[in-house]
Parts: structure tokens; C-alpha cells; sequence
């Protein structure tokens, strides 16, 4: 199983607006987190950064599956990927323009030299789902 | 793990400050699934929380509860970041009511008002819409308190208190 990611999530991706993951220990325990970003690979993959040895990164290495919310703002109708890791590059094309992009958005929002990349983990997307946006937000 | 009482400090800030919410569950097959929440309520004995998981965002939720009990809420204050995450059994779920829709109406009002110095141009509207109506009130006895701030200490189990 694995699915294609449409050109129309690519400004989503870019938005740098935080994105939700959750994924699940090998005893069936959720955890959800918030990721500052999800970097386009190519048409089938993603990146998402690994900076500290955290419950994301413990689970996702025994249980590869993940669920990913990307917002889109200005669209209001954010998209769900479902993902499985499959390796940590530590260097390379991907790992450095992911380093800069976290160094920007550490610089933007105040947290300079806490955010520090590690590696790029490497995500097959399983699937792509764009939720619609709901035809009255705020109903009552 | 056995129950636990959520701090007062978070509870107030649960009540006063934290304006996002997601929760994450998982199924028989260990695949994780995800749900937006647009609002919650703390329990009096502090012990428990409702999560009021927004539409759209129900799917797979309550037969993922029904199989394992198992439930993740992660409440953050945007645009500070501070952050904190729950994790617990299932109790029960209900449809979403009035009170429910009010505590919504509160936490959106709260988000606009905490947004708004980073979008000024934009219409009141647009950023309401961010915080969707609830569906699904689902209540779940707390039995982790995790600091989920981004940053180095971000995962620290708060409650119960880790033994060093």
C-alpha cells in the first residue's frame, strides 16, 4: 500500500504551521505530539525531524506506523497522512535543508539553540486524505 | 497505572489558557489514529477529563476505546507552546451537548483572542472556524501527566512523578 501526494498539499507542507503526530508504542499506547515540520522528500515520502530521543522516536522504532495532521490554514481543511518509517539519514541533501528549516523556525519563534537536528527520519506515505472543510465552522 | 489527581496548576491551565487540543488512539492492529478536539472539561475530583472530539475527527474512535482503553489528549496553548499531554483508560462517551458547545464557545473565544496579534488582518471568521464544533464527548480517567512543551524536557512524565 502506498499513495501519492498530491502537488495541492505542497504549500501546506510549507505553511509553518505545526503539524500533529500520533503514534503508538508496541503495547498498543498512543501518544500525540506536536511536529514543527513535515518535509517533502518526493511524490511518496516525507521527512520529519528527529531532535531528541523522545516517545515519538522510541515508538515509531517499534511500531513504524504514524498519523500525521498537516493544517491548512487558509483552506481550513487540514490533511491526514498515514505514514511508515523506514530509516534516519543523519547526513545528506534532505538531513541539511531540513537542519536549516528548523534553525528558521527556531530563530522565528524564539527557541534558538534548543532545536537541534539529530536526523531526517524517512516516511513512506501509506495514504493521503484532505478532510473537508466543515460547511459551517462555528454552527451555533 | 493507577489514577491520579491532575496538579491544580495544570487544571488551571486547562480551564484558563490552553486554547488546542488533539487526541490519539490506537487499533487492534497498532496502526495510531488521530482526532481533533475542540474542547474538554475537567472532573471535579480533578481525575478525570472529557475530551470533545470535533466532527469530522470521530472515525475509528470509539471502536479503538472499546478494544483497549487507551486514549492520548495533548492540550496546548498556542501561541506559547506550553503543552501538556494526558494519557488514560476510557470511561464512556456521549453525544456532544450544550454544555459541551459552551466550553467550545469559551476555548474559541480564548484562541482568537490569543491568535489575534499574529493574524490582525484576519476576519474574526477565518479563525474561529480553526476550533469546529464537538460530536463526541468522550471521558477518560487520567493516569499520566506528560510536560509536552517543545524543548529539551519535553516528554517528562509529570504525574506521577518519575522515580530517580
Amino acid at each position: 500500500m502506498a499513495a501519492i501526494l498530491p502537488d495541492d498539499i505542497r504549500p501546506v507542507l510549507d505553511n509553518g504551521i505545526p503539524a500533529i503526530m500520533v503514534t503508538c508504542s508496541a503495547e498498543g499506547i498512543p501518544n500525540v505530539t506536536v511536529i514543527s515540520q513535515v518535509y517533502y522528500v518526493d511524490q511518496g515520502h516525507v521527512a520529519l525531524s528527529f531532535q531528541f530521543f523522545n516517545k515519538t522516536i522510541r515508538n515509531v522504532r517499534e511500531n513504524p506506523r504514524a498519523f500525521v495532521c498537516v493544517n491548512d490554514v487558509a483552506g481550513l481543511a487540514p490533511w491526514i497522512l498515514r505514514l511508515e518509517f523506514q530509516r534516519t539519514e543523519t547526513e545528506g541533501a534532505i538531513f541539511d535543508a531540513m537542519d536549516m528549516q528548523i534553525e528558521a523556525i527556531a530563530s522565528a519563534t524564539g527557541m534558538s539553540g534548543i532545536f537541534k537536528l539529530r536526523g531526517a527520519d524517512i516516511y513512506r506515505v501509506l495514504s493521503v486524505e484532505r478532510i473537508a472543510a466543515p460547511e459551517s465552522a462555528v454552527s451555533r | 497505572m493507577h489514577p491520579v489527581v491532575i496538579p491544580g496548576k495544570i487544571v488551571r491551565f486547562l480551564e484558563q489558557h490552553a486554547n488546542l487540543a488533539f487526541a490519539g488512539s490506537c487499533d487492534r492492529n497498532l496502526v495510531p489514529h488521530g482526532h481533533r478536539v475542540s474542547g474538554w472539561h475537567v472532573a471535579a475530583d480533578g481525575r478525570t477529563l472529557t475530551a470533545l472530539v470535533a466532527e469530522r475527527f470521530t472515525a475509528g474512535l470509539v471502536e479503538n476505546l472499546e478494544d483497549n482503553g487507551q486514549l492520548a489528549l495533548t492540550v496546548e496553548e498556542f501561541p506559547s507552546h506550553e503543552t501538556y499531554q494526558f494519557k488514560g483508560r476510557y470511561l464512556g462517551h456521549r453525544p456532544a451537548g450544550d454544555e459541551d458547545y459552551a466550553a467550545v464557545a469559551r476555548i474559541r473565544d480564548r484562541f482568537v483572542r490569543s491568535v489575534r496579534p499574529l493574524y490582525a488582518d484576519a476576519p474574526d471568521s477565518l479563525l474561529q472556524a480553526f476550533i469546529t464544533e464537538p460530536e463526541l464527548a468522550v471521558q477518560f480517567e487520567v493516569r499520566e501527566v506528560f510536560l509536552q512543551t517543545p524543548g529539551p524536557g519535553a516528554g517528562t512524565r509529570l504525574v506521577p512523578p518519575v522515580q530517580s
